[in-house]
């Protein structure tokens, strides 16, 4: 899957998530740069993440995203 | 005081600091968040946090590193948790323990949270990087008024500053209904330095209390 494909699919459950209709996200973008991406939230986006992509995420692909930029290219090498 | 150990947690000791964190966690009440927020039995729950001990994430609440122990007898007496936030890997600790849970507690238990995240997202306090976060402080009732509180203050603070000399603050979340914690953390120089409450009464059913304080004890000064 193409990465443009992937932010496409992202982009609404970023949205979802962080109750943002005008949340954009980029490959640098961090729990750092968004109100209320907290701990609380974070689950809840892997788990949206996880079911829209229909993948599991290992505890070790977990910890590497740092970023948005990381996510993607995890969830690419999973499809 | 002498026939105590003070030492890092092992292995080992990974059933008894999943004791500490229920122990923790309930405080002053019988409400033990793991199980309420993600509909899990206590039995379960408990497997489920010795899990993600040994899995041995650094920079968290449940990372095996992050704690010391206390041995009397030969045997675990008490487990204090405390790390340097975000000094591993700059990766927040809030995170680092969600990804745990996410990965541990299975889709099930993050589809039940996401039907009572509303009711605890006021009581969240961000941690601020590169601070002594406190997490965990529990003795077994046998041994408490032994002046064990203060030598595990004074090594979780050794330990912190030879990891980290530059370090300046150390700081503690704790429920306002859990009294004699707070008063031991005020005895051992913490102000309160903030509080965060809940509006809704519904927490009640599943957190100790509705509201939770941000407790802080300066180091050094710039």
């Amino acid at each position: 899957m193409q990465k443009e494909e992937i932010v496409n699919r992202l982009t609404p459950v970023f949205r979802k998530v962080f109750a943002d209709n005008s949340l954009v996200i980029t490959e640098e973008l961090s729990a750092l740069d968004v109100e209320n991406w907290d701990s609380l939230s974070h689950m809840l986006l892997i788990s949206e993440v996880e079911n829209e992509f229909a993948i599991k995420f290992k505890l070790k692909d977990l910890n590497k995203m740092a970023n948005v930029g990381d996510m993607i290219a995890i969830i690419s090498s999973k499809l | 005081m002498n026939e105590y150990l003070i030492r890092k947690a092992i292995a080992a000791d990974i059933p008894f600091l999943a004791d500490v964190v229920i122990a923790s966690e309930k405080g002053m009440s019988d409400r033990l968040s793991f199980t309420t927020l993600f509909n899990k039995s206590e039995e379960e729950t408990k497997k489920l946090i010795i899990q993600m001990f040994e899995e041995e994430i650094d920079g968290c609440e449940l990372s095996l590193s992050s704690f010391i122990v206390t041995e009397f007898e030969g045997k675990p007496v008490s487990g204090s948790g405390a790390w340097i936030e975000c000094f591993h890997e700059n990766m927040q600790s809030g995170i680092l323990k969600s990804n745990l849970i996410s990965y541990t507690f299975g889709k099930e238990s993050i589809e039940y949270l996401k039907t009572k995240s509303h009711i605890v997202k006021d009581v969240l306090i961000d941690r601020e990087p590169m601070t002594l976060q406190l997490e965990y402080f529990h003795i077994k009732d046998e041994h408490l008024g032994k002046g064990l509180d203060a030598a595990l203050m004074e090594r979780i603070e050794q330990n912190a500053l030879a990891e980290y000399p530059e370090l300046k603050k150390v700081q503690c979340q704790i429920f306002k209904n859990s009294v004699f914690s707070i008063k031991i953390l005020l005895r051992h120089g913490f102000k309160i330095v903030g509080s965060y409450k809940s509006g809704n009464e519904e927490i009640f059913d599943y957190l100790p209390y509705n509201e939770k304080l941000l407790m802080e004890k300066i180091l050094k000064t710039d």
